[in-house]
Order: structure tokens, then sequence, then C-alpha cells
């Protein structure tokens, strides 16, 4: 095909003017910045005082950045095991020839396309809710007074209330990619195993696993990003202060720069040089996982 | 027994777990739209609906809490980031996947690698950036940052759907004497709607429930979108205590991309597995 030079300019520059401007040079300046003291955001460079590892130091040395580092840990872990564990159960249901396969594929997706904050509050306002809530009456009517009684929200459990709320919802998304995986893979081979006398567990462990790993590797890296990013249902879960059950470093980060919030942490650490290093921080650890997701799935690449 | 074959029954597990999911779900939501419905007296009495139906909580919510000014915001945010990302998105996807230069595949690089960019990497920058040019608070920057964030998926997107499309079309464009631009947007892009439809259709439910960039760059009343609208509601729920008129926000924020949904799941779902699995 023809070459057009001018075409290929005029077509290329706008994408990649915006790509420069909200990409490109604000991740040079972030991680610039994450090595100063920074006052406020929008102080000039002219402004900035050189203080090395100096945030990072403070960051580690808080108990609440702390705390949101174990909260995200924790929902990466449990919230991805759980979730990871339904979708390939759904995935393996609905690829097993039932009856509305595309009804419940897309009832299950629906919490994807609604807006977190709509899902969020009818997960805490009515299903957690100790007055009229969902849970509430479901035990109540079956007689289990203390399973009623259970308070969701308090701050003992808030964390795992917010957890199962938040994975309820991802189920969807992977449930679809699982669906796809499976439905790729030839149905001869299962029918090769089943005349060989392999039960569906077989099956699955030597025909679904292996042939799975590019799925499961894409996914974890997808369920790393979006757990990197979770802000929402902590805001959702604490709409007044950040909580030490609930708190997650984008929370802290925002209470840090943005937040008139200055019980959140000793009001010295308030610099905007330390936001920026837990920007620096959280973009390593998606860096961290897709290296160890792709170290560990490396020669395992199975061509079908 | 002719009605069931062994091979239903031994399905009927199956069809529990997901039919309880999917229960579970419609309950979730189909409460909250009743309780939209009822005074707030009735909801923490457990008896909804018994005074009728209240269609004036959503009169409330729209006008007394503002919510009618966020859901104008939402649309005007949406609608015209839409439009322009596509506009921003197709070229630069068609020649990056027509044309071999040098730089194509590092520019390809870029844009997914950006996919796995955190925003609180890149929100410090695009403050100071913004109160430098003055911009912070005006709906033009929460559009532009829209437009920009967006961008690089939505080429994404549409570069592995401009493969798909065969080259005749263009060859027989140029025999004709069409330039390639006008070839592009005259033959091209009209054909690559499928995937500009699709793609639209994501990054409008996306922008719709877009939270983050709008708490930081749009915080003042008359510029929230419905999000930060909602999350506003709740926070002052203690001084107000209306929560009937609080789930009528969360119904008026839920609806649109809902029923979008309902109508257009298939194509969604395709979507996003078509999307996903290439990755």
């Amino acid at each position: 095909m023809k070459q057009s030079k001018s075409m290929m300019v005029l077509f290329l520059t706008p994408a990649l003017v915006t790509f420069a401007t909200v990409f490109i040079y604000p991740i040079i300046r972030t991680v610039f910045m994450s090595f100063y003291y920074v006052k406020t955001v929008t102080d000039s460079f002219g402004k900035w005082e050189f203080v090395g590892f100096g945030n990072y130091g403070k960051l580690m040395a808080s108990s609440m950045f702390i705390q949101s580092l174990k909260n995200l840990g924790n929902i990466w872990l449990w919230g991805g095991i759980g979730v990871f564990l339904i979708a390939i159960l759904f995935s393996m249901i609905l690829t097993s020839g039932v009856k509305g396969k595309s009804f419940y594929r897309a009832a299950i997706y629906l919490p994807n396309v609604v807006s977190a904050i709509a899902m969020a509050t009818m997960w805490i306002q009515y299903a957690f809710n100790s007055k009229y809530g969902l849970f509430f009456q479901f035990f109540s009517f079956l007689g289990m007074d203390n399973a009623a009684a259970f308070q969701w929200t308090s701050p003992d459990n808030q964390f795992y209330a917010m957890l199962i709320a938040y994975s309820f919802g991802m189920v969807g998304y992977y449930v679809l990619i699982f669906m796809a995986g499976i439905e790729k893979i030839p149905s001869d081979y299962y029918e090769a195993a089943k005349l060989e006398g392999a039960n569906m567990f077989h099956q699955f462990r030597h025909i679904t696993i292996p042939l799975m790993t590019d799925v499961f590797r894409t996914s974890i890296v997808m369920w790393s990003i979006s757990t990197v990013a979770f802000f929402i249902w902590s805001q959702v879960f604490s709409p007044l202060d950040p909580d030490v059950g609930t708190i997650v470093p984008m929370v802290y980060m925002y209470n840090l720069v943005f937040g008139r919030n200055l019980t959140l942490t000793d009001p010295t650490l308030l610099n905007a040089g330390a936001g920026a290093a837990v920007g620096v921080l959280m973009t390593l650890l998606v860096l961290l996982t897709f290296s160890m997701v792709n170290l560990v799935f490396r020669d395992k690449k199975l061509e079908f | 027994m002719k009605l069931f074959n062994k091979n239903t029954i031994k399905k009927i597990p199956s069809y529990g777990i997901l039919s309880l999911w999917v229960l579970f779900t419609a309950v979730l939501i189909g409460w909250i739209m009743i309780a939209s419905l009822s005074t707030t007296r009735e909801i923490f009495t457990n008896t909804l609906l018994k005074s009728g139906v209240h269609f004036s909580n959503y009169t409330k919510a729209l006008i007394n809490h503002n919510v009618g000014q966020y859901f104008l915001n939402s649309l005007l945010y949406t609608f015209s980031a839409g439009f322009s990302i596509l506009i921003i998105s197709a070229p630069c996807a068609y020649v990056l996947a027509r044309f071999e230069f040098k730089g194509n595949k590092l520019i390809q690089n870029l844009f997914v690698g950006s996919l796995g960019v955190p925003i609180i990497m890149i929100i410090l920058p695009l403050f100071a950036l913004a109160s430098q040019l003055r911009m912070t608070n005006s709906r033009i920057l929460l559009i532009i940052l829209y437009i920009c964030i967006t961008t690089p998926f939505t080429v994404f997107f549409l570069l592995s759907f401009f493969k798909t499309l065969s080259t005749s079309f263009e060859e027989a464009a140029a025999i004709d004497g069409c330039s390639p631009i006008r070839t592009f947007w005259t033959i091209m892009f009209p054909l690559a709607q499928p995937g500009l439809i699709t793609v639209g259709i994501f990054n409008f439910i996306a922008l719709w429930n877009e939270y983050f960039i709008a708490l930081v760059f749009a915080n003042t009343s008359e510029q929230r979108p419905l999000a930060v609208g909602l999350m506003t509601m709740i926070q002052s729920m203690r001084y107000t205590g209306d929560w009937a008129g609080m789930f009528a926000a969360v119904v008026i924020v839920f609806v649109p991309t809902f029923l979008l949904y309902i109508f257009l799941s298939e194509k969604i779902i395709a979507g996003v597995t078509g999307g996903a699995i290439k990755g």
C-alpha cells in the first residue's frame, strides 16, 4: 500500500500528543518529585527541596501507610484466590452445556457495568445493614440469631465485609475471560481423554489448567492492576475518615495530598513528594507482579 | 422418570449455584429500586411501599440534592469525551495497523504499557499542570483529561479491529485516485463502525462510572459528575437522614449503564473477551 508521510504525521500526532501529556511527562515528573520535599502539589520546581529517599523512609515509618500496604496485600491475595476459584467454577459450569448459558453469563457480569459507588452503597446500606439488611433478615428468618446479629461493618469486620462485596462484583469479569479461554480449547482433547477413562478432575488438571496458562497469566496481571487502583470501595466503606480497616495506598495518598484530613498522619509528613513516592511504589508493584508472573509461567507456553 | 434424563439431574447443583448467585444480584438491585420508591421510615421499619409509591424521592434527589445537575454533567462529560476519543484514536489505530515504519511497535508497546500505569502515578503532575494553566475546576479540563487517558486503550482496541479489514478497499480507492486521507474518512472509518461502537460503549461505561479523576479535578458542586455527587450525598447523610432520597440517587447513577447493558450485553461481552484474550 502507498505510504503517505504527511498522512502518518497528521493521523498519529493528536494521539501521541495526548499520550505524552498525560503519561510520559507526568510519569517522569512523579519519579523526580518522589525524591523531593514538595510542600503543596502546585509548587513550581524551584521550590522543591531534594531529600533523596527521605519520602520513602517516612512512608515506611508511617504505621498508617504500612497498614494500607497490608490491606492491599490481603485484597490481592485472598480476594484474588476467592475470585479466581469462583470464576473457574462458574466458567466450568457454564461451558459444560447448561441451558440459559448466555443469561447466566450476562447476569454474573452485570456488576461490572454498574458504578462502583452505587454497588458499594447497595452493599453497605442494604446487604450489610444491621437493622433492615438482607443478611440480617435472611438469618433472622432462619432463626439463626447469632448470625443475624453479626456486625458486618464494625471495625473488626469491615475489611472482610468490604473484600467480600468487592470480590463479588469482580467475579463476572474473570468468568468471561476464563469461559473464552476454555471455549478455545479444542473439544477433541476432552473426548480423547474421556475415551481413555479420565474423569472430570483429571480432565481439568491435565487439559484445562495447562492450556489456560496464558489466560491465567493475563488475568493475574489484570487483577494486580485493578487491586492497585482500589479506592472507591474503601471510600464508601469509610466515607468520612480513612479507617485502619479499609485504608489502601491510594486512599492514603489522596488524603496526604488533596485531603484536608490532617488527623490521618503526622502533619510534618504532609507533602506532595511523599504522595508521589506512593505512586512510584504502586507502579513498581505492578511491574513486580508482571515480571514475577512472566518468570513463573516462563517455559510453560504451549502451542495448540 | 422420563421428564428428567440422567444428565439434567446431574446438573442440578450447577443450576443451584448459578441461580443463587444471580438471585442475590437481583435481590440486591431490586430491593434498592423498591426502597427508592418508599419513605425513609418504611425502610427502617421494613415495611417498604406500605404508604404507596413515592416518586417524590426522585424529584427531591434531582432538585434538592442537586442530582439533576450532576446527571447533566455526567452526560456532557461522557458524550463529548466519548466522541472526541474516537476521532483521535481511530486515525492513529489505522496508521499503526496499516503502515510499516520505524517506531510502530514501540508506540504500540507504550500504549499497551500505559494500561498498567496506576492513576496515582500521573495525577500529581497533571494537577500541577492544570493549576499552572488556571484550569482546575473547569468542565473542559475534565473532558480533555478523559480524552487523553482513554486514548491508549481505544487505540489498542481499534488497532486489532482495523487489522481484520481487507486492504482491497484502499487499493480500489487508490486506483480511482482517492487520496489516502480521504479514503480513510470516507471508506475505512465507516467500515470500522462495529469496532467503534463497541469501544464507544466501553468508554461510555468507564467514563460514566469514573470517580477518582473527577473527585480531584471537578470537586465543586456545579462540576461534579454523578459518581462524585452520590458520594457527597452519602457523606452528608448523617445530617440529612434522607435514605430514600439516597437510594433514588443510587438508581439514577446505575440506570443508564444498566439499561445499555440490558440491550447490548452480547456485544459488550464479546468485546471484553475479544480484547482480553489477545492481550
